[in-house]
C-alpha cells in the first residue's frame, strides 16, 4: 500500500459519486419528459489487490448507467392506451351522432306528429288557405329536419375521413420515427453500452403508434423491434418503414378503409383490435350505418304513407284530381357492384311498400348452390338469408336483375335502399291546392283528411311478417333515438373502464420508471455526502504525503 | 410503490378534472330542470318522454278540431233557433189567416209574408260557418248548398255530416238535406201555403183546409228542426266531455314526460351540494400535498 493508491481511491470515488449526481441530475431535469425512464449509474467495487497481508480494495467503477425498466409493464401500459383510445374515439363520434337524434321540440320524430296533427285542422276546414298552408308548411319542415339530420350524418362521415387521414399521417411519421431510431439504436448498442435515452424514445413512439392502432412487437438481438399491425401486417422491420394510406372501401364507396400503401391491401378493420383508427372505423361501419338506416326507413316511410294516402285523395284543383307527391321519392333504385364483379351487370330497385322497408342495407350474389337464376339475398342488420328469383319482393322492395349483360356467378351487389333516403327528403307539392283532402269515393270533404290524422296510430314502419313488430312513427323515433343512448350509454361505461385499466397500467408502468422528485432529491444529498466524503480521502492523503514529505 | 411526480401530477389534474365535470354537469341538471338532456343520460326515460310529447301535441290538435266542431255547432244550434222563431211566426200568420173576416186582399198580404219568412229560412239554410264551410253542408259542399231555381229549393250538399277528428269523430254539419228537405221540405210547405192563400175567391171551408193543413205541415217541419237543434246540443253536451277526457290526456301526459325526465329537485341539489364538497376537498388536499416536497426541507 502507498499513498498514491489512496491518490487514485479518492479519485474514483469522488468520479463515482459524481457520475451518480450527474444521473440524478438527469432525472430531474426530465422529470417531467413523457416516457422517461429513471436512469442510475451503477458502481462496482474494483477488483483487489492481492498482498502478504491481504487483498486491498482498489475503490469503485461505474460500470453503466442503467434505466429502469420493465419490457412487460411498459407493453402492458401501451395497450391498455390503444385498447382506451378506441373506446374513447368511438364515443366522442357517438356523442356527436346522439344529437343528431334529439328527443322533444328539436326531433325529426316530433316535427312528423305536427304535420300529421296539421291534418286535423285540415280536416276541420278543408277548404281553408290557411289550414293548406299550415300543412305544407309542416311538410317543408319534417322534410328540412330529415335533410338535416342527414346533413349532419355525412359530416359525421367526413369527420371520420379527417381523423383518419391525420390518424394515418401520424401513424407514418412514427413509423418512419421508430426505422430510424432502431438504426441509431443498433450503432450505439454496438460500442457496448445501452443508449438509454434513444431506448426511451423508442418507447415512447410505440406507445404514441399504440394510441393510434393496437401493435405487436418482435424485438431482435441487435437491439431493433419489429412492430406489426392488424393480425401481422408489418410497420416496421428493423430499419424500414411501411405506410399506410386512406382509401375507399371497395365493396362501398361511400366508406373508407385503411390500406398499406405499397400492396394496396386493405386492413381488415376486425383484425386492427384497438387504437383510434378502430374506433373510427368501427363507427363508421356499424353506429354510422344503423343511424343512416335507421333514419333513412322513418323518412322512407313517412314520405311513403303520405304520398300514397295523397293518391287515395281528391285535391282542390280545378278540376280536381287525386293528389300529386307531398315527398319526394327517396328509395334508392340501384344496387352497387362490389369488389370483383366484372360482369358489368345490374341490380335495381323499386318501391313497392314504404311500410315494409326494414332498417337495414342488403348483400346480393348468386347462389352458392348455382342453382340457375336463384340469388342469395343477405340483410346485414340482422344476417338474415333468403333465396330469391329476379323480380322478387323482399322487405318491401322488388328486386330485378338486369338480363343483359348476363350477370357473373361471382358477382356480388351492395342494396343501400335507404341508407340516403333521409338525405333526399324534399317537399316536392308546392300548390296549397294540391293537398288532396277530399276522399275519391265518394266525393266528399274531408274524408281523405280524416283518413291522414288516421296515420298517427298506424303502424306505418317495418311491417310485414319477417321485420319483427311494426310501429307508429312516433314509437319508431323513439326507439332509434333509444337506440343511439343506449349505444353512448354502453361506450360510455366502456370508456370508463379502458381508461381506468390504461390509467392504472401507466401508474404501475410509472411507479417502475418514473421519476419521484423526493427520491431524487433524497439521492442528491446522498451523492453529495458521498462527494464530500470522497473529497476527504483526497484531502486525507495529500496530509499523509505532505507528513512524508516532511519526514524526509 | 413509487410515487412518481409527473404522473401523480396528470392523475391529480384528471381527477380534479372529472369531479368538476361533473359538478358542471349537477349543474346544468339544476339549471336546466332536465334529468335527461340526452337520449344517453337514460335511453328508456326519453324514449317514454318523446311518446308522452306526442300525445301532449296531438291532444292539442285534437283540442283544435273539437274547438271547430263546437263552434259549427254553436252556430247550428242558434241557427236552428232562428228557424224555429221564423216557423213561429208563420204558424201565427196561419192562424190569424184562418179569421173569417179576412176577405182575398188581407189573406194575399199573409202570404206574402209568408213568403218572406221563407226566404229568411233559406238564408238561415245557407249560412256558413265563418271559415269557408255551410252549417247545413252534410258530407261536404263547394257552394252555398241550398238553391232556389224557379220556385223549387234543391240542396246540392251530400246527405250525411262532415266530421272532424278530435279523439273521437266530431260533426262539423248538420245533414241539410234531412233538416230541410227530408219527406216534406220546409220550403215546399210554405211555398204552397202562401201561394194557397194567394189564390182569391176561395170559400172559407177551403181556407180552413188550407190552416189546417198548413199548421199540421208547419208542425212537422218544427218538429224536425228542433229535433235537429236537439242534436246540435246533444254533440255539444259531447264536446264538453271529449275536452274533459283531452284535458286528462294532456295532463297525463305532462305527468308522464315531466316523471321521464324531469330532475327531482332535491336529490338534485343534495347531490351538487356532496359533489361541491368533494370538489372542494380535492382542491384543498391538492394544494396541501403539492406543498410537500423534500426539496422544502433542504436550506
Amino acid at each position: 500500500m502507498n499513498t498514491s493508491s489512496l491518490f487514485s481511491l479518492g479519485t474514483k470515488a469522488m468520479a463515482a459519486s459524481q457520475a451518480a449526481l450527474a444521473t440524478t441530475g438527469h432525472n430531474i431535469a426530465n422529470a417531467n419528459v413523457q416516457g422517461y425512464s429513471r436512469q442510475q449509474a451503477e458502481l462496482a467495487s474494483a477488483a483487489g489487490q492481492y498482498s502478504g497481508s491481504g487483498y486491498f480494495g482498489k475503490g469503485v467503477d461505474v460500470t453503466t448507467v442503467s434505466r429502469a425498466h420493465d419490457a412487460f409493464l411498459t407493453r402492458e401500459a401501451a395497450s391498455a392506451r390503444s385498447l382506451a383510445a378506441m373506446d374513447s374515439s368511438r364515443l366522442e363520434l357517438l356523442r356527436e351522432l346522439e344529437t343528431v337524434f334529439p328527443g322533444g321540440e328539436q326531433g325529426v320524430g316530433h316535427a312528423a306528429g305536427e304535420f300529421l296533427n296539421a291534418m286535423v285542422d285540415l280536416s276541420a276546414h278543408p277548404g281553408d288557405a290557411s289550414t293548406r298552408e299550415v300543412v305544407l308548411a309542416r311538410a317543408q319542415d319534417v322534410a328540412d329536419r330529415f335533410a338535416n339530420a342527414g346533413a349532419r350524418l355525412d359530416a359525421l362521415q367526413q369527420r371520420v375521413r379527417d381523423e383518419l387521414q391525420a390518424g394515418v399521417a401520424q401513424i407514418n411519421r412514427l413509423s418512419a420515427n421508430i426505422a430510424e431510431l432502431n438504426q441509431r439504436i443498433g450503432a450505439a448498442q454496438a460500442l457496448g453500452q445501452p443508449p438509454n435515452d434513444l431506448l426511451d424514445q423508442r418507447d415512447q413512439a410505440l406507445s404514441d403508434l399504440s394510441q393510434l392502432v393496437q401493435i405487436s412487437t418482435v424485438r431482435a438481438d441487435d437491439g431493433s423491434v419489429s412492430v406489426f399491425a392488424a393480425g401481422g401486417q408489418n410497420l416496421v422491420l428493423r430499419a424500414t418503414a411501411q405506410t399506410l394510406r386512406v382509401q375507399a372501401d371497395a365493396n362501398d364507396a361511400s366508406r373508407l378503409g385503411v390500406a398499406v400503401t405499397a400492396s394496396g391491401a386493405l386492413l381488415q378493420p376486425q383484425a386492427l383490435g384497438g387504437g383510434e383508427l378502430a374506433g373510427l372505423l368501427r363507427f363508421q361501419n356499424e353506429d354510422l350505418v344503423d343511424a343512416r338506416t335507421r333514419l333513412g326507413q322513418l323518412a322512407a316511410a313517412l314520405g311513403g304513407a303520405v304520398n300514397r294516402q295523397q293518391a287515395a285523395g281528391l285535391d282542390l284543383r280545378a278540376p280536381a284530381g287525386s293528389g300529386a307527391p307531398i315527398f319526394a321519392d327517396v328509395v334508392a333504385t340501384q344496387a352497387w357492384p362490389q369488389a370483383g364483379s366484372a360482369s358489368g351487370a345490374s341490380v335495381t330497385l323499386a318501391l313497392a311498400d314504404a311500410t315494409q322497408l326494414q332498417a337495414s342495407e342488403y348483400s346480393l350474389r348468386a347462389d352458392p348452390g348455382g342453382a340457375p337464376g336463384v340469388w342469395q339475398l343477405t340483410r346485414l342488420s340482422d344476417g338474415l338469408v333468403r333465396s330469391i328469383a329476379s323480380g322478387s319482393t323482399v322487405d318491401g322492395l322488388t328486386i330485378t336483375v338486369g338480363a343483359a349483360p348476363p350477370p357473373a356467378a361471382t358477382d356480388r351487389f351492395l342494396l343501400q335502399p335507404v341508407t340516403r333516403a333521409a338525405n333526399g327528403m324534399k317537399r316536392v307539392l308546392d300548390d296549397i291546392h294540391g293537398v288532396a283532402a277530399a276522399s275519391a269515393a265518394p266525393a266528399s270533404n274531408n274524408a281523405n283528411a280524416l283518413a291522414y290524422t288516421a296515420l298517427r296510430d298506424a303502424a306505418l314502419v317495418a311491417r310485414g311478417a319477417s321485420g319483427g313488430g311494426a310501429s307508429t312513427l312516433t314509437d319508431a323515433y323513439a326507439a332509434a333515438m333509444a337506440d343511439i343512448g343506449v349505444r353512448v350509454q354502453g361506450a360510455a361505461s366502456g370508456a370508463a373502464i379502458s381508461a381506468a385499466v390504461a390509467t392504472h397500467a401507466e401508474t404501475a408502468r410509472s411507479a417502475q420508471s418514473g421519476v419521484d422528485l423526493d427520491e431524487e432529491a433524497a439521492r442528491l444529498i446522498h451523492f453529495q455526502q458521498s462527494y464530500q466524503a470522497a473529497a476527504k480521502i483526497l484531502q486525507v492523503a495529500q496530509t499523509v504525503f505532505d507528513t512524508l514529505l516532511h519526514a524526509a | 410503490m413509487r410515487i412518481t411526480t409527473a404522473n401523480a401530477y396528470r392523475s391529480t389534474i384528471d381527477s380534479l378534472q372529472q369531479r368538476q365535470q361533473q359538478l358542471q354537469q349537477s349543474q346544468d341538471r339544476l339549471t336546466s330542470g332536465k334529468r335527461v338532456a340526452r337520449a344517453s343520460d337514460d335511453p328508456a326515460a326519453a324514449a317514454r318522454a318523446e311518446r308522452a310529447l306526442a300525445a301532449q301535441s296531438r291532444a292539442v290538435a285534437d283540442q283544435r278540431g273539437l274547438q271547430a266542431s263546437r263552434n259549427a255547432m254553436q252556430q247550428a244550434e242558434s241557427a236552428l233557433g232562428d228557424a224555429g222563431e221564423a216557423m213561429q211566426q208563420v204558424r201565427e200568420l196561419l192562424v190569424a189567416a184562418g179569421n173569417p173576416t179576412y176577405g182575398d186582399a188581407e189573406r194575399a198580404n199573409l202570404g206574402d209574408r209568408i213568403r218572406g219568412l221563407r226566404d229568411t229560412l233559406l238564408a238561415i239554410a245557407n249560412r256558413g260557418d265563418g271559415a269557408g264551410g255551410w252549417l247545413f253542408g252534410g258530407q261536404g259542399a263547394t257552394q252555398p248548398p241550398f238553391a232556389d231555381s224557379g220556385g223549387n229549393v234543391g240542396c246540392t250538399a251530400l246527405a250525411g255530416q262532415t266530421q272532424v277528428q278530435a279523439s273521437e269523430p266530431m260533426p262539423l254539419t248538420l245533414d241539410g238535406q234531412a233538416t230541410w228537405l227530408g219527406a216534406l221540405s220546409a220550403f215546399s210547405v210554405l211555398d204552397r201555403v202562401a201561394s194557397d192563400l194567394q189564390t182569391p175567391n176561395r170559400s172559407g171551408p177551403q181556407v180552413a183546409q188550407t190552416v189546417a193543413d198548413g199548421l199540421r205541415d208547419v208542425d212537422a217541419v218544427m218538429g224536425r228542426l228542433q229535433w235537429q237543434r236537439a242534436r246540435a246540443g246533444e254533440s255539444l253536451n259531447r264536446a264538453d266531455s271529449v275536452e274533459s277526457r283531452l284535458a286528462d290526456v294532456t295532463l297525463h301526459a305532462q305527468t308522464e314526460r315531466s316523471l321521464a325526465e324531469d330532475v327531482d329537485m332535491v336529490q338534485a341539489l343534495s347531490d351538487f351540494k356532496a359533489q361541491q364538497t368533494g370538489y372542494e376537498a380535492a382542491l384543498s388536499s391538492y394544494a396541501t400535498v403539492q406543498r410537500m416536497s423534500l426539496f422544502q426541507y433542504l436550506k
